[in-house]
């Protein structure tokens, strides 16, 4: 008994060293940072210009349509490109994994997207869905469409257009989560389905699918915090979120607030605040809801 | 252990040589700019004429081209942490900088440059007082740069378009060909607020009120929004996302022409198949506009010394002795980086140089159009950028693209729409 103490104890010391520098790194570069930017948040602060104003960050923040309308674009990518691209992802899981050969190469080409470099993905998608771009000729040549589609210069195109890019490129990062989750279900369950007579059909949604569920949670939980933090395609793509905003997302507009406008890092404080404070309440439901199945 | 040994020494030989790099040879100066065919080009010029007369300073110049002001802004934050010794600013940013990070930048008029000698409207957004912070660089004056060729083929006369025209004029113009079955008249690009911006100024009108407040309820806003609307009406824009898409519109013979700036001339050059075509006419004029001219500016930036440099005395020696003097070697360099890059200054004596006047083989009739961009310089208004020009300049080209789109039925709304973005996006 003493002795399970002591070697505990000098595991834990031992388990404490080594994650020393992971938590210093941390706490220097995230946690200070964050913790000092909550005394940003209640100044009007412009590069090295900074006074006390109490609320007013907070007061201006309410008549900030354009704010709150970015944080509504972020709802809107969240509450359409995220289950378009979950049912995808499952669906690409299914087949491969029911797929023998060349298995391993069609992964690959599935979560290449998520690893492409940023630059070099926006630069191609402005090539294709620009007026005269393939993609309107293609559509054009196949009679599909009158006049070309304004991809990147209509408000509601351009909507549409992020979030095809988002989906091209996170699909096939979610669909490895799902093709492990599924390699893990015992296949016994299947065999005893099988005898039972469930058609595939049948075991896809009553097995395949109640067994995913904390992997398709914990998808969902990586899909909505990215795409409340969502920032480079809107600024890349549809450059700094145009047109006339329709593509600006709360992230990107903090970052302009700070970084572009009249760096105003107190006002871009404030902003962000709210963002985390979203965030974290969706991460709280969404662990109870992980939490609930591990019961 | 040989493993444990060699990660020992990498960490020694790094912790020894770190120090000693960064404290290296007090005669460095790093110089941050973004186009390495262009100001990059022109620095790397400067420098080899400065190393001339001093060997021993060794001038290194980095092209940092994404995000170099997001990169200044931390390093500003930082006291001066990780910034170059001189830097290049676009001159509608630089007011910002001046503002909100007193002191961040060397006073160089106190050291000594003579700004009589650069052109005069660059030196507005680098003053403060009675301190100047900036050797001006590159000039935008502007021109509507126009195919001889495509004017030809409506049957019209190319040469009596080569004087200063009214927008009506023009609009004349791109209808005339139009109806022939021409192109549109001008390349224009809906993510960018270029056109609007070189049509205001050119009436010397501000965007700004002295204090520093929003003014777009002007004669010439209204009446460079008319002119837009009625060019995009007639169908006389061809409408292009983003800048590549631009560029190749007018370089693959979509358009007539486009208005911007003299350092689009390299664009231009870089598509030898239109040699012989291209020509350039004054900058429109807005009809019934007070102090409306056929001059305008689009562009340019400048260099600034950080006070936070080791090197300052260096730094300010090295850009008054070859950007901000008219010693034979100094004059010469400007009219090689003219030739070299098309990049012309904005240091007035350099306008004798032989380049400026030489006839261009690229134009048509050999039109010398540096000697005419330099003659129009002298006529363009200085702009008031205040800290908050950008978010000004988005607001109405967002309310400009709402315009052409019709969801924005009149100028005022138009006017009335990029206010109130201003005004959200600002807080004031």
């Amino acid at each position: 008994m003493n002795k399970k103490g002591a070697s505990s104890r000098y595991l834990d010391r031992v388990g404490w060293l080594m994650i020393a520098p992971a938590i210093i790194l941390y706490a220097t570069f995230n946690l200070y940072p964050i913790l000092s930017s909550l005394g940003m948040v209640t100044r009007k602060w412009q590069g090295m210009r900074s006074t006390y104003i109490g609320l007013g960050n907070f007061a201006r923040m309410l008549n900030d349509r354009i704010f709150w309308q970015s944080l509504g674009h972020n709802f809107l990518f969240m509450g359409i490109q995220i289950p378009i691209m979950i049912m995808l992802a499952l669906i690409l899981a299914a087949i491969l994994n029911d797929v023998r050969h060349g298995r391993g190469t069609l992964r690959t080409i599935f979560f290449l997207p998520c690893v492409t470099s940023l630059v070099a993905y926006s630069v191609l998608f402005r090539m294709l869905f620009q007026t005269n771009g393939l993609l309107n000729n293609l559509l054009m040549k196949l009679d599909l469409i009158q006049s070309p589609i304004g991809w990147l210069n209509d408000p509601t195109w351009a909507k549409a257009t992020i979030m095809i890019a988002l989906t091209w490129r996170w699909t096939g990062y979610n669909m490895v989560f799902f093709i492990v989750g599924m390699q893990n279900i015992s296949n016994e369950i299947f065999e005893a389905a099988e005898v039972d007579g469930a058609n595939k059909r049948q075991q896809f949604f009553r097995i395949t699918l109640p067994l995913l569920r904390p992997v398709i949670l914990f998808s969902l939980v990586t899909s909505i915090s990215g795409t409340m933090q969502l920032l480079d395609e809107p600024n890349v793509l549809t450059w700094e979120g145009g047109p006339a905003n329709a593509t600006m997302t709360a992230a990107l507009y903090i970052y302009r607030q700070a970084f572009v406008l009249n760096s105003d890092f107190g006002y871009a404080a404030a902003l962000s605040y709210i963002v985390v404070i979203i965030t974290a309440s969706f991460a709280f439901i969404q662990m109870r809801l992980l939490g609930r199945r591990d019961q | 252990m040989k493993r444990v040994l060699f990660a020992l020494i990498v960490i020694a030989v790094v912790f020894v040589a770190v120090p000693s790099l960064s404290a290296a040879d007090a005669k460095t100066l790093t110089v941050w700019c973004w186009d390495p065919n262009f100001n990059g080009y022109s620095m790397k010029e400067a420098a080899a004429v400065y190393n001339k007369s001093h060997p021993e300073v060794k001038i290194q110049i980095l092209d940092v081209p994404e995000n170099i002001e997001g990169k200044i802004e931390a390093g500003l934050q930082a006291g001066g942490a990780g910034l170059p010794d001189i830097a290049l600013f676009q001159d509608y940013v630089i007011e910002k900088f001046i503002l909100n990070y007193p002191n961040a930048f060397v006073d160089l008029k106190a050291a000594g440059v003579d700004y009589s000698k650069f052109a005069a409207y660059k030196l507005g957004p680098m003053t403060e007082g009675n301190k100047i912070y900036g050797i001006p660089f590159d000039t935008g004056s502007t021109g509507l740069w126009l195919r001889a060729d495509y004017i030809k083929a409506a049957g019209l006369n190319p040469d009596s378009y080569q004087k200063n025209m009214t927008w009506q004029d023009v609009i004349n113009l791109g209808v005339a060909i139009k109806a022939k079955g021409g192109k549109p008249l001008l390349a224009y690009d809906t993510t960018s607020f270029d056109t609007l911006r070189i049509m205001v100024q050119s009436t010397g009108t501000q965007f700004f009120n002295k204090d520093g407040s929003l003014n777009l309820r002007t004669p010439a806003m209204e009446k460079s929004l008319t002119i837009l609307k009625e060019l995009n009406d007639k169908g006389l824009l061809y409408n292009a996302e983003g800048w590549n898409n631009w560029v190749s519109a007018f370089n693959n013979g979509e358009t007539v022409g486009l208005l911007n700036a003299i350092w689009i001339i390299g664009t231009l050059k870089s598509q030898q198949a239109n040699a012989g075509k291209w020509m350039a006419v004054p900058t429109p004029r807005i009809e019934n506009v007070q102090g409306a001219r056929n001059a305008s500016n689009n562009g340019g930036s400048s260099w600034y010394v950080f006070s936070s440099s080791k090197n300052k005395t260096v730094a300010v020696d090295f850009l008054k002795s070859v950007w901000a003097s008219s010693t034979p070697d100094a004059l010469n360099f400007y009219n090689t980086i003219l030739k070299g890059a098309g990049a012309m200054g904005t240091y007035l004596p350099s306008r004798s140089g032989s380049n400026y006047t030489a006839p261009d083989e690229f134009f048509y009739k050999q039109q010398p159009v540096y000697k005419d961009f330099a003659a129009w310089m002298e006529n363009v208004p200085t702009l008031l950028y205040t800290p908050n020009y950008v978010a000004m300049r988005d607001a109405v080209k967002n309310a400009i693209l709402l315009m052409f789109k019709g969801d924005l039925k009149t100028v005022s709304d138009t006017i009335a729409h990029a206010e109130a973005e201003y005004k959200q996006v600002t807080g004031r």
